[in-house]
């Protein structure tokens, strides 16, 4: 019992961040949970429907823990276990950044609403794991997280 | 006594086992470097950790609730360098706080939300020169008490309140100052006073970042006479009207570079037209900037106008796709064109334009030919272009060319081998698809280029004259294309500079052994993710500078350790990970190798075995020699045991008969015998009497006494007597040599039936039949009583083959040996034997 006691890391830093809906319309349901050991972050996507609309608004923000001059962005869609997407995106590169908040520091609030660069598709019935995951220069994790998209 | 000794006896392993759990003294915090660097970020500290060494130079109490700053916080780390105290919830710093922190640079203090800070809150910060203000809830600048800080280079207090641009008197003691962002604050006018202060003190080298605050009015004038090395002012205004106003109210600036434009996400600007920079006439600019403006749509390069002195262009984002034509008398000597949308590309001919960067342009996959007499640097990678014929100075329209980059493109036809532009040094070509590489040597003039990059550009080698002419390259990066039979010809020849060498990923099976010989100050080879099956080193061996070989991905098994003889001595890494390493003792001496040279080898703990399924992923260190040895061992003795006992059996043989001397038959003619056998033969068969079977016998091992009419038989005496008295009476044994003389011969016969009688009398005397020649069955029926004895008995035949000769005397050896006595006591059994042996009773 002693050694468990003092081998188990106490506190909460072990345990994983709550699950959130990121939107639940139009049949459409995407949950995500961050998987950075960190933090957790807020995200929400402002329309949701099985008729996924092109350059979808959604909200994003957090506090860094990294510097962010340089920033990337991956996404990966998994359906039962098998990979159908891999997708890796420049969001923030060194000189003239695209974004008011390329370049913040550790430390600094990144707030982003607007929308992003997709294009429309029909959501097929089923559920899907979608890991997406923000990492910087030195491939340091920004934020990270585990959404499940389920399409009744 | 008892209770005692039995909780010591608990205790004891109680703390050997808490021993090790032994917290380290700068718990919680990480130590990065030691006695340097220390990280205690987020690990819930209420107060400034104690146990941190005063040596510390970089100290990182980020995100820890430290909430307070008492004074003399720190006066424990008098070496402390950089200090960052980020989201520490920090409300009151006292007086004195950094007292004693003489060598402190850099001071972060983002996201805390300060209430009050005192006069002397920066005190004692004699060195500092970087300071890090974001989100601490500043409305001011003139109540920043930061006026003593005369070290300071970089003060950024973005994302605070504050509403007035005016810079405060204390900036004439901020002498060093070259970095002051404002950005993201709430400044919504600059007046002329605001700046007042830099007339007193110019700050040649400050850069002043204004994004992001909403900007509505700028004095005219405010700026005039003003110079500053950089101004940014990205998504600062509300609408056209605004910017157009603003930038006139910037009239006097002088400038080293002027940033403007928007964000992506911050966009205010409802349109744009060419009237917006206007203003920017009445400023001296040195290089110029813009970024993400929406709808900058304009037919006319008119736009630029008041930027035909500007040195430097470079333009980001904007939507310039119905431009037609940059005017000919601009001054630029460089121009950036990231992701502008042009289609089609507008005619270029700018006289003095040195630098040129097109790039990430999808909307046009041709270029209309350049007229840039000066352009010494081009860059057109990223775009969607194809080229039908590459290149020559009439592409480009100047000799002076240094740097080409085509990479990431369509298809580049090659047509032509840059005739007049020997100049290039920099040239590349990756990701692009070339075609017409082997139809002739395509560098051949480029005899002063340094590097040269075709990686993945669809290149199948066939050529041997690819790089003729390359004879100053030092960099050649070739990954990802391919060669006629995935072999490696001799096609580096010229390339005697040559410091760099890729070839990954090209589906190598082979390399040629001369490949590499001429290529004496190679340092670096990268063959990495090719077909390899195993390390030859052959190619490398005269690669004195060589110190980087790069084998990982490829199927090697094993190699000779004699070939590894000859990797270059300057060597200092080879990586040989990801292979198919076969563990198994046929390659033991290689993997002792890989053992002895760790130092060598790149990551040696990952190179795993492929083969035997039983060592299948496990690390090619874990092989061990012993379970070779066992094998070798036992190998050895069962081949040498196998060894002697055939060399023993085949001594044996070849020696029976001496052995047999050695054994007993020392003594022989014991008894009444003087002969060991009495030859009946015809006078035709003397010959081979003479010279087979008395040289045979009686010159041989155990030499036998013949008896022989010609030589023993006494003189005078009758011939029967004689064979009865020398030949029957004297011999042990009888040799009948039979051929078809002996059949004729009536003395054969008759010597014959003597034999026959005294066998039959005298019960020691046995008959050996030598056949020498096939007797005709007819005339051996002639001899009844003989044909049935050759009928029913074992005979001797004579054959002229070697190996029927050697069979031949080792039988009638034997059979002559049979009746020898062993020794006086032994002449009864042997004569018992002799009837077992001879096959005739």
């Amino acid at each position: 019992l002693l050694a468990w006691a003092l081998l188990h890391p106490g506190g909460g830093g072990g345990e994983a961040w709550p699950t959130h809906t990121a939107c639940r319309d139009g049949g459409l349901e995407v949950l995500y949970q961050s998987c950075d050991p960190l933090q957790d972050f807020g995200f929400s996507i402002d329309q949701c429907s099985k008729q996924l609309k092109s350059n979808l608004n959604i909200r994003f923000g957090l506090i860094l823990r990294e510097d962010i001059k340089e920033l990337f962005f991956d996404i990966a869609l998994l359906t039962k276990g098998s990979s159908i997407l891999n997708f890796s995106y420049p969001v923030c590169e060194g000189d003239q950044p695209k974004f008011s908040f390329c370049g913040r520091r550790k430390g600094e609030q990144v707030y982003y609403a607007g929308p992003v660069n997709n294009p429309g598709f029909i959501v097929l019935r089923g559920e899907y794991q979608v890991l997406l995951e923000l990492y910087n220069e030195n491939h340091s994790i920004v934020a990270c997280a585990n959404a499940t998209v389920i399409c009744s | 006594m008892m209770p005692v000794s039995r909780l010591a006896g608990a205790l004891i392993p109680a703390m050997t086992f808490l021993s090790y759990l032994r917290v380290e003294s700068w718990e919680p915090c990480v130590e990065v470097i030691p006695n340097i660097s220390y990280r205690c970020m987020e690990v819930n500290l209420y107060k400034i950790p104690d146990n941190i060494p005063s040596s510390a130079k970089n100290l990182d109490l980020s995100f820890n609730p430290l909430r307070h700053l008492g004074s003399h916080s720190f006066s424990n780390f008098s070496e402390l360098q950089v200090l960052d105290l980020s989201r520490c919830e920090i409300q009151i710093i006292e007086d004195g706080a950094y007292w004693g922190l003489n060598h402190l640079f850099t001071l972060i203090l983002t996201g805390n939300p300060i209430q009050h800070l005192a006069l002397g809150t920066f005190f004692g910060l004699s060195g500092l020169q970087k300071l890090v203000a974001v989100e601490i809830n500043l409305t001011s600048l003139e109540d920043f008490p930061i006026g003593h800080l005369k070290t300071l280079k970089e003060l950024n207090v973005a994302h605070n309140s504050i509403h007035s641009f005016k810079l405060p008197e204390y900036f004439s003691n901020l002498s060093n100052l070259e970095h002051l962002d404002l950005s993201n604050n709430q400044i919504r006018n600059i007046f002329r006073k605001d700046l007042q202060i830099l007339h007193q003190i110019p700050l040649l080298n400050l850069s002043l970042d204004l994004s992001l605050n909403m900007i509505d009015f700028i004095q005219p004038g405010a700026f005039k006479e003003i110079r500053l090395h950089k101004l940014t002012l990205r998504s600062n205004f509300d609408n056209m009207t605004v910017m157009k106003m603003c930038i006139q109210g910037l009239a006097g600036l002088e400038v080293h570079q002027l940033v403007m434009g928007e964000f992506k996400n911050e966009r205010n600007l409802d349109r744009f037209d060419k009237s917006a920079l206007e203003g920017l006439c009445n400023l001296t600019i040195e290089e110029f900037r813009m970024a993400y403006v929406s709808d900058f749509s304009s037919h006319d390069i008119d736009v630029f106008n008041c930027l035909a002195n500007v040195s430097a262009v470079s333009l980001v984002s904007l939507n310039l796709n119905e431009l037609e034509r940059f005017p000919e008398d601009y001054r630029w000597q460089s121009l950036e064109l990231v992701n502008c949308k042009l289609q089609p590309f507008p005619a270029l001919a700018l006289s003095s334009l040195k630098r040129f960067v097109l790039t990430a342009n999808k909307n046009s996959n041709t270029i209309v030919e350049f007229k840039l007499p000066s352009l010494e640097f081009l860059d057109l990678s990223g775009n969607v272009l194809s080229l039908r014929g590459c290149c020559s100075q009439s592409d480009f329209g100047t000799t002076k060319l240094k740097y080409l980059d085509l990479s990431f493109n369509n298809v580049i036809v090659m047509n032509s081998n840059f005739l007049g532009l020997e100049q290039l040094k920099h040239l590349d070509f990756r990701y692009s698809t070339l075609k017409h590489v082997n139809d002739f040597p395509p560098f051949l003039s480029l005899t002063k280029l340094l590097y040269l990059d075709i990686s993945h550009t669809h290149i199948h080698v066939v050529f041997h004259g690819i790089f003729l002419g390359l004879y100053s390259l030092k960099v050649l990066k070739m990954a990802g294309n391919s060669f006629q039979d995935n072999f490696l010809p001799d096609i580096f020849t010229d390339l005697t500079d040559l410091i760099f060498l890729d070839l990954s990923y090209c589906q190598l099976e082979q390399v040629s052994r001369g490949a590499f010989d001429s290529l004496l100050r190679l340092q670096v080879i990268n063959m990495s993710s090719n077909n390899l099956l195993s390390l030859d080193t052959l190619p490398f061996k005269y690669l004195h500078s060589l110190q980087v070989l790069d084998c990982s991905f490829n199927h090697i098994v094993a190699s000779k350790v004699q070939e590894l003889q000859h990797l270059p001595s300057n060597l200092t890494l080879l990586n040989l990970t990801q292979n198919d390493f076969a563990c198994i003792c046929e390659h033991q001496s290689f993997l002792q190798w890989v053992k002895d040279q760790r130092q060598l080898l790149v990551e040696v703990e990952q190179m795993v075995c492929a083969t035997p399924s039983d060592m299948h992923g496990r690390p090619v260190l874990s092989f061990r020699n012993t379970t070779c040895q066992m094998s070798k061992t036992v190998i050895s003795a069962s081949v040498l045991s196998v060894f002697i006992v055939s060399l023993m059996l085949v001594l044996a043989y070849k020696f029976y008969f001496h052995l047999m001397l050695l054994a007993g038959c020392r003594r022989y003619g014991g008894g009444e015998c003087t002969y060991d056998a009495f030859v009946i033969y015809s006078s035709q068969d003397e010959d081979w009497v003479r010279n087979e079977l008395v040289k045979n016998l009686e010159e041989g091992v155990p030499p036998f006494q013949l008896c022989l009419h010609y030589r023993d038989f006494i003189p005078g005496v009758a011939i029967a007597a004689n064979i009865i008295q020398e030949g029957f009476h004297k011999s042990r044994k009888v040799i009948v040599v039979v051929s078809q003389h002996f059949i004729q011969s009536r003395w054969c016969i008759f010597e014959y039936e003597i034999a026959q009688t005294w066998q039959f009398l005298s019960s020691h005397a046995g008959i050996i039949f030598i056949i020498l020649q096939k007797v005709e069955k007819s005339l051996l029926r002639q001899q009844v009583e003989l044909y049935r004895l050759l009928n029913r008995n074992t005979y001797l035949e004579w054959e002229d083959s070697v190996l029927g000769k050697h069979i031949f005397w080792r039988r009638l050896r034997k059979a002559l040996l049979a009746g020898k006595p062993w020794n006086p006591e032994g002449t009864a059994d042997a004569e018992n034997n002799q009837l077992e042996a001879t096959t005739f009773t």
